[in-house]
Parts: C-alpha cells; structure tokens; sequence
C-alpha cells in the first residue's frame, strides 16, 4: 500500500451531550486523498466536514476507525502528523487580533519550532505571498475578513507543510480574494503539496480540485470528477423570469427537461430544470417571446444532493 | 525548547501591551496599599509599614496569576487560537509555561509599585536588612507562583463556571497564604493547611527579610518554596496533559 497523504477507513465521530440523543457527526468515512492532489469534500453545514478536518489535525479524537495523515496514526502518532501538516480553520476566529499579523505569524513560527531567524525570513515570504505585507504590522483586527483569511493561509504555511487541511477556507471572502485564492492553490499544487479542502461551493470545488468527496448526513456519498460536478451545476440550473404570459408558461412546461414551473410573488416565475442543455432551451423560448427580465441561478448543493441521491435511488454508501 | 520559551514569554509581553486590560492588578494595587497604610497608622503601629507594602504586593501578584495566568489556555479556546495551538508540532506546556511567565513578571512589578505608593501618599521608607535574601526569595517565589498558575490554567478550562471558581480561590489563599496576615497568627487548625501553599512560606520569609533579625532556617525555608513550586510544575504538567486529552475526546477545544 503506497503511503497517501490522507487515508481514512470507518472513520466515526458521536457527540454525546448530556440529557441529549448522541450525535453522529462521522458514520464510518473511508476517505484516500493521494500524494499531491487537491481533494475537496463538498457538503452542506452540518456534514461533518469541519469533524473530519479536526479529527485529521489532531485536535478531536475519533469514536472508532483510523484515520493517517502522510502515513502516521492521528490518535496514536499525533507528533509527526502534527509535524507534516499545515491548518486552515475557516472564519473570523482562530487569530489574535490584537496583534500585528507578523507577531501572529512569529509566535505561529515558534509553535512549529522553526529558529528565529528562519522565521522572520519565512514570515516576510508568507506575508509578501499573501498581499499583506504593506499590513504586517497592523493590529488584526483592522483586516478585513478576506485578509484575516489570507493571514489564516499564511498561518496554515508555516513550517511547509506536506499536507494542507484547509476548512472552508474562502469563507467570507470577496470573488477577487476568492479567485486569488483559487490561483494560491494550484500554486501549492504545483509545488507537490497534497491539500484536503472542505467547502459548501460547487464552483469552488469544481475550480480548485482533482477530486471531489461529496458528503452528507457524516456520511461520504461518493467521490466524482470536478467535471461531473460541473456538469450537475448546468444540469439544475434554475431560470428566473418576470412578467411571463400564460401561454408561454405552458410552453416551458412542456419542454422537455423542465422539471418544475413555479409562479412566484404573482409575477415572477422559476423554471427548474435536471438535463443538460434544458436551461439554454428555456431562456431561448423566454426571450423568443419577447421576455426581457430573465437571470439564471445556480442550483444550492442541497437541490443538486436532492437530485443526485435521488437518481441513485439513495444509494448511500 | 529553550527556545519556544523565550517566544512565548515574548509574544505574552506584545499581548499585554496590546491588551493594558491584563495589567488591571497593577492598577488596584495602590488603592490596596494606601487601605493597609492608612488601617496599620491609624491603630499606631506604623512600624507594620513594610508589611502592609507587602501585603498589598503579594495579594496583587497572587491575583494577577488566578485571574490573568489561570485564563490563558481558556482564553484561547474563546479565541479559536487554542485549536492551532494544539495541531502544532511544539508542545503546548512550554508555550503556555512562557507565557505565564510573563504575566507572573509583570505581576512583580507590583512590589515596585506599592513601595513607590507607600513612599509617595505616606512618606514611608523601609531597610532592607538582608536584601540578597529578599531578591532570593522573589526569584523562588516566582518560580513556584509559575508553577502554581500552571495549575489553574487547565483547572479553569475543566470548570464549568470557572469565574466563581476563581474568586473562591482569592480571598481564601490571601489569609492561607499569609500575604497579609502572619500565618502565626492564624488559629492553629488552619496551619497545616497554609503550610500546603507555597505563598506562606514566601510571605513570611519576604516579610524576615525586611526584620532586623536574621531570618531563621532560610535555605531551608527557600528549599520549601521551591519544592512546591516543582510539585505545582508536575501537577500542573499531567492536569494539562489530562484536560486536554479531554476537550479532544468531548470535542470542546473550541467553541465554534
């Protein structure tokens, strides 16, 4: 067996809460992330994606299974997992704020034993790679929360890691921050990093990743191509229309692809569809007859979890 | 290892002057001195100056480590910084060990500022007949002051209300710890328990320190101070070791 960055085999995690039903955050992942692949797990809030995360960073410990980070035991052998990999908490916690980045940056350093004068080098590069060199010596919390996430990354770097576990990492983050962060992580690629990225974005995860875990329920449903996650995004693309005339409304619903026509808010219409190229049918017949108001939306990962789970007869493994 | 240390005592010194709110003890300190100054004067016995100096100094140093040492690791689960903390390579112990560090340095400042109260608001000077002794004497009592804080920094991460935790374990360990008191003069049940806190035996000895009379058995009173620091370093080693074996069964390293 070659030594994967990440593996996981019946992997469970139950909260138990006092005068509460126990919580079953992980029902037995088995999970491979190989050397030097982006590995996205896609799923709503509530998952257990941030479980997983935590569990592999060492910071929980698991019910039952096994899970190995660059081939070492996260319960029993948590030094060296801790020693080959770099974290990435999502969200506005996790820093102190009242600090500069570079004196969060430098304590960080000491945290993963690095020698001062190595440090002060590799936290300017970290700073300088992230665009925050000019705020380095800023207090936190004057950033904005894009650039206290790109501080989290820089964080996430020290000690050059491995294998990177980044937990929603673009939470909160601006498109151009978030783009940037895309090309961050085909940069990390490049240098044979493996990353495990969790989010609840289909886009992201369909930009960023070699592979893509969808996840649900604590369960792992499958894992697919970025491509086919791509392609479920046009597929339930959903139409949205206003001042639609009757006969135009029955005209939608009887092309072929259109799963639901709804009449909203009296005069706004949402027309879902769940096959290729039925979205591009439905704009066409809109604007033929002289419909102006027209947007489409991408479907919410629960439609597109609601679709798929559904075609596979829910075929959770 | 050495290392660690030192960053961590450095990066506590950027968070406290970032954070003045850590330095509240140094503020109430000379309401402190100036009470015990003005009680001790007013019922003649103003030869008890120096104790009232360091009363006031022990009491501010003693709640400088229950209130800012003793939250540190909590802090940082409220933070979300304790996560990181834990997942990285370095261990934990020596980086909340430095820290505490610092807050138990600054704390000593306190002793400073008493005495420069006393002198300004009273016009009180004191000798310091066996001043080597005195500087000994601080130097061991910090030392165990770190060692018994890193007690109760894991202590108040276990409690589930850990701030009245806290202020139960103030006003009792003043008296135990003889700060202002002379244990001597507590009933004699209470003794064997004072004797069980490292704080008595450094207040009496500070307090010989500024007599004429030469302390009585100093080394070994010093060996008694340090000693219970070091079993405060060990219990406070394996009470970490187990609370944080805890929150990562229970899943309670952070709050998010």
């Amino acid at each position: 067996m070659t030594t994967a960055a990440v593996r996981v085999r019946g992997l469970t995690r139950e909260f138990t809460r006092r005068r509460a039903q126990p919580r079953l955050a992980l029902d037995a992942v088995d999970l491979v992330v190989e050397e030097g692949e982006v590995h996205g797990l896609l799923g709503p809030n509530g998952a257990g994606k941030t479980t997983l995360c935590k569990i592999l960073s060492t910071v929980l410990l698991p019910t039952s299974g096994t899970a190995l980070v660059n081939g070492f035991d996260v319960v029993r052998e948590t030094k060296q997992v801790r020693q080959g990999i770099g974290i990435v908490f999502g969200g506005e916690r996790g820093l102190y704020t009242r600090l500069t980045a570079r004196q969060n940056l430098m304590y960080w350093s000491a945290l993963y034993q690095q020698p001062t004068r190595m440090a002060k080098a590799q936290v300017a590069e970290l700073l300088e790679r992230m665009g925050l060199l000019e705020r380095a010596d800023d207090a936190v919390e004057t950033f904005s929360r894009g650039m206290k996430q790109r501080l989290h990354l820089a964080r996430g770097l020290i000690g050059d890691p491995r294998t990177l576990l980044l937990d929603e990492p673009t939470v909160g983050m601006d498109p151009v921050a978030a783009r940037d962060f895309r090309s961050l992580v085909a940069e990390l690629r490049g240098e044979g990093r493996s990353i495990l990225i969790t989010t609840h974005d289909m886009a992201e995860a369909e930009s960023v990743c070699d592979k893509v875990s969808l996840i649900d329920g604590g369960k792992v449903i499958g894992t697919e191509s970025p491509r086919t996650i791509g392609g479920w995004m046009s597929k339930y693309e959903r139409v949205r229309a206003q001042g639609v005339p009757d006969e135009v409304l029955a005209r939608l619903r009887a092309l072929p692809g259109v799963s639901e026509v709804r009449v909203e808010n009296d005069d706004e219409v949402l027309v879902s569809v769940d096959a290729e190229g039925a979205a591009a049918r439905v704009l066409r017949t809109l604007v033929d007859a002289g419909v102006s108001a027209v947007s489409t939306s991408r479907p919410s990962l629960e439609e597109v979890y609601l679709h798929v789970i559904g075609d596979r007869g829910l075929a959770v493994r | 290892m050495i290392g660690l240390f030192l960053a961590a005592m450095r990066f506590q010194a950027q968070v406290v002057r970032r954070e003045p709110d850590y330095l509240m003890s140094l503020v109430t300190i000379p309401l402190l001195t100036v009470a015990f100054l003005a009680i001790m004067g007013n019922a003649g016995r103003a030869d008890l100056a120096p104790y009232a100096v360091m009363g006031a100094a022990l009491m501010t140093i003693w709640a400088t480590a229950l209130f800012v040492s003793g939250e540190l690791i909590d802090a940082d689960r409220w933070e979300g910084t304790l996560e990181g903390v834990l997942a990285a390579p370095a261990p934990y112990q020596v980086a909340y060990l430095g820290r505490i560090a610092t807050v138990t340095m600054i704390s000593f400042l306190g002793l400073v500022e008493s005495a420069l109260i006393a002198w300004l608001v009273f016009g009180v000077t004191f000798p310091v007949p066996h001043a080597g002794l005195l500087v000994l004497t601080l130097a061991c009592t910090a030392f165990s002051m770190v060692g018994t804080a890193s007690i109760m920094a894991p202590l108040f991460v276990l409690a589930r209300s850990a701030r009245i935790f806290q202020n139960s374990l103030s006003y009792p360990f003043y008296l135990l710890g003889g700060t202002v008191v002379p244990v001597v003069l507590l009933p004699e049940w209470l003794r064997p328990v004072s004797n069980a806190i490292f704080l008595s035996w450094a207040s009496d000895l500070l307090r010989d320190c500024l007599r004429a009379e030469e302390p009585v058995a100093a080394p070994a009173r010093l060996g008694v101070i340090v000693g219970l620091g070091v079993l405060g370093f060990g219990i406070g080693h394996l009470l970490t070791r187990a609370v944080f074996k805890r929150v990562r069964e229970n899943g309670s390293v952070g709050f998010a």
